[in-house]
């Protein structure tokens, strides 16, 4: 984009944002509401979130629930989606399980993990990874089988063990198909995250939004949200930007496919 | 001993009850010798090269490798694929698409090895580019390098030229000639083109359409080194292609 | 095609059905090996058959199929609120760039947050009632319709835009002629993605508010200690969440068969 149009865009955006702040705040002001509470106690608030007390409270837990659950997803859902995709002949033995199981609405399974785990952190991991393997699951298994034939004739020459075959040629080319179910696999995840700690937790943000809407701290109420959709966004910003590193290599082939046809 | 370094006895093979591809395919190749197999497209030239390379088995037949068969391919075995944009691994380098041949080599000898084919086919200057940064040419110089650099002795070409401009094609086949003279390679050079399987090879088998089988084994006795211009240009060349041109021809009627 | 090819292929579909219900099979019987393993409290994880046997007595005796007629009708609602306001506002923003430009960040920045974490905004303003259900399953549900709605308008060839100028259509004539019937493959995926997210919010609400239907049920009988019932419950509600991806699935196949989606046989 030319300089000028970016920057007249960054004022239109800017202008906007603006507006509905200054909106806000005059509703707050002249409407006062419980759930309304003008700009700067919930900026406030937001800013207290950061400190490290608070921080490692509330924010913390539920980050470090999130990272081993929508880690375990990941790295459990390529694994064994790489290895189902390669061994297609199982495909027709799994496939009704899995299609049965990736359309159970994730949260059903709260009750019975907090049945069986109680109201622990397990519990919580245990959502977390459940609610975001099977994207990923199904999008390694779906790339590992579109995978290009031929490189595998390459590496039966050149002698690849079956681990190689797997991890170096199966693997890399699932890899634009899986890193599109991580990215949903995120959002899942940070649902379940946040659900999990609304219905049983004692801290993390789910927990804090909720004591806070029961003690009708609004200004709170609004700077967990605030802060939710900060961590999805710096997670999904984090997630694209690992994408395109690793990726880059098909990016060009794409380029290089979209600009012949 | 004295057992060919290929060859193949009596190989048939189909996909389906009514899709025979080859039928009885009968032709041997000795050690150090060129050999080129022309046959119309879609005649089941491929099929047979991943029959040779154990990439699949035949129905009924066999194929030795210097007297033994094979379920896998012979570590001494190598291909370039027909298809260069799919047979070249997109994620990683030049350099190391062709190191993935020497994964068992220590670090030091096979960087050795690796510029060394790199350098033969002329690639040293692109190591460290992807392969969605080259040209066809360079493409399948990349998956050359990457066939020469175990040192095979049988090197397999399947159609290796076909989808390059002509300008290339032929510095590609002054490559080919030159380095396998250079490391004395068998070759098994597959193609639907009659001038470049007779400039090239020692010997030139003929397949018919499908299902394949061969017509005629036609040595070719020119001397080498061959030149594009003056060999083309001697009564032998023109005589032996006028000779497979007119077997070609007729298996197409 | 020959008899015999017809019952190869009836053949080959039969073995893999039947492999398909072997592989159930040996999904029940690693839930019995689990049980019988002892890790986990029998009592908390009933045999196959008594789940089973949970879930058919809820269907028939009416407390699962009440339940899950609430969800569904909650569901559809909130369904297609969200459907018409996604695609309202996806043609919006894909029409009007000045408007796509402006709100750009304000919608990067909605997007990523969950959305069960507005529930409990939702009560604070909404207080609990249908409204709240209804806001909450349309909020969550109209991103998808949204970005699909835009991205189909924007995917169109300008060719068929200049086609309509000359067929003489006016502005509107041409958003329905031409824009929204050929993004609605797009608009299609969109909606049955916005199917899965609003059952699994109407679910949530449930849950949490104690509002009827399946997700209260399920959570109602665990706290009453009734597992097989919640089991029972589970099963029934990924049934459900099948179902209605695979109504969706067909509805697209019938109706819009030149989705490049559909032609992949
Ligand atoms: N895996 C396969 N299954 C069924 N038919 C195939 C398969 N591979 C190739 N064929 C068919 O076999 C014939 C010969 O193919 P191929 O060996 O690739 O020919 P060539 O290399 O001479 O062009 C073609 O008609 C092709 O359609
Ligand atoms: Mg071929």
């Amino acid at each position: 984009m030319p300089r000028d149009i970016r920057l007249r865009a960054l004022f239109w955006q800017t202008a906007t944002v603006l507006f509905l702040l200054a909106l806000w705040q005059w509703s707050a002001v002249t409407h006062p509401a419980p759930y309304l509470p003008p700009l700067k106690p919930v900026a406030l608030a937001y800013l207290s979130l950061l400190k490290p007390g608070n921080f490692m409270d509330t924010v913390f837990p539920s980050l470090s629930r999130l990272a081993i659950g929508f880690g375990l997803a990941v790295v459990l859902g390529t694994v064994l989606g790489t290895a189902l995709g390669y061994l297609r002949r199982l495909d027709p033995w799994i496939r009704p399980v899995l299609e049965y199981l990736r359309f159970v609405p994730t949260v059903a399974i709260l009750p019975a993990a907090l049945l069986l785990f109680g109201a622990t952190d397990t519990m919580r991991i245990f959502v977390i990874a459940f609610g975001s393997v099977f994207p990923v699951l199904l999008a390694a298994i779906d790339g590992a089988r579109r995978g290009n034939a031929l490189l595998l004739d390459v590496a039966r020459i050149l002698k690849f063990s079956l681990a190689e075959k797997l991890f170096r040629v199966v693997l890399p080319g699932a890899l634009p198909s899986i890193f599109a179910g991580v990215r949903i696999a995120l959002s899942i995840g940070l649902v379940m995250m946040v659900i999990s700690e609304l219905i049983a937790a004692n801290d993390g943000l789910g927990f804090y939004i909720l004591r806070n809407q029961r003690l009708f701290q609004t200004a709170n109420v609004y700077a967990g949200v605030l802060m939710l959709g900060t961590i999805g966004l710096i997670l999904t910003l984090g997630l694209l930007s690992i994408e395109k590193r690793v990726l880059a290599w098909h990016r060009g082939w794409r380029g290089l496919s979209d600009a012949r046809s | 001993m004295s057992q060919p370094l290929l060859s193949m006895e009596g190989v048939s093979k189909a996909y389906s009850a009514d899709a025979q591809i080859l039928r009885d395919v009968t032709f041997k190749q000795g050690s150090n010798e060129f050999l080129a197999i022309v046959g119309p497209s879609g005649c089941g030239k491929t099929t047979m090269l991943r029959c040779i390379s154990a990439l699949m088995s035949p129905d009924s037949g066999s194929v030795f490798h210097e007297g033994q068969s094979f379920d896998d391919p012979p570590p001494w075995l190598s291909i370039v694929f027909q298809d260069y944009n799919r047979s070249l691994f997109p994620w990683l380098s030049v350099r190391r698409n062709v190191e993935q041949g020497l994964r068992d080599v220590a670090r030091s000898e096979r960087d050795d090895r690796v510029s060394e084919a790199l350098t033969a086919v002329k690639l040293d200057h692109a190591a460290d580019l992807y392969p969605w940064q080259l040209s066809g040419g360079m493409q399948q110089r990349c998956a050359l390098a990457r066939s020469i650099v175990t040192a095979p002795r049988l090197l397999l070409l399947d159609e290796p030229f076909a989808s390059v401009d002509a300008q290339t094609r032929i510095d590609l086949q002054d490559l080919v000639m030159d380095i396998c003279e250079r490391m004395s390679l068998s070759a098994l050079l597959v193609t639907h083109d009659i001038d470049e399987a007779v400039f090239m090879a020692d010997k030139v088998v003929v397949l018919s359409t499908r299902p394949a089988t061969v017509v005629e084994e036609i040595p070719i006795d020119l001397p080498r080194p061959r030149d594009q211009l003056t060999t083309k240009e001697t009564p032998e060349f023109l005589s032996l292609r006028h000779k497979v041109y007119t077997l070609v021809r007729q298996q197409a009627q | 095609m020959s008899s015999t090819g017809k019952a190869t292929i009836f053949a080959s579909r039969a073995t893999t059905a039947l492999k398909g219900v072997m592989g159930v099979l040996a999904a029940f019987a690693a839930w019995e090996v689990v049980r019988q393993t002892g890790f986990i409290d029998k009592r908390d994880l009933p045999a196959v058959i008594e789940v089973m046997e949970a879930a058919y007595s809820g269907l028939v005796h009416g407390d699962i199929s009440s339940a899950l007629l609430e969800t569904l009708q909650s569901w559809i609602s909130g369904l297609a609120l969200a459907t018409v306001i996604g695609i309202a506002g996806g043609l919006a923003l894909a029409l009007l760039p000045g408007l796509e430009l402006a709100t750009r960040p304000i919608l990067e920045f909605l997007r990523p947050i969950p959305s069960v974490a507005l529930i409990p905004v939702a009560l604070l303003v909404l207080g609990i009632g249908t409204s709240m259900q209804l806001f909450m399953i349309s909020f969550a549900a109209v991103w998808p319709v949204l970005f699909s709605t835009k991205a189909g308008v924007e995917s169109i060839d300008p060719r068929f835009l200049e086609t309509g100028r000359v067929l003489g259509f006016n502005r509107a004539e041409r958003v329905m002629r031409i824009l929204l019937p050929a993004s609605l493959p797009y608009i299609a995926t969109g909606i049955r993605t916005a199917a899965a997210i609003a059952l699994v919010l109407a679910i949530t609400v449930e849950m949490l508010t104690g509002r009827p239907g399946i997700g209260f049920y399920i959570e109602n009988v665990r706290l009453n200690g009734l597992t097989a019932e919640m089991w029972g419950g589970i099963l029934v509600t990924g049934i459900f969440g099948y179902l209605v991806n695979a109504l969706f699935v067909g509805i697209e196949r019938f109706t819009l068969p030149w989705s490049p989606e559909n032609r992949d046989a």
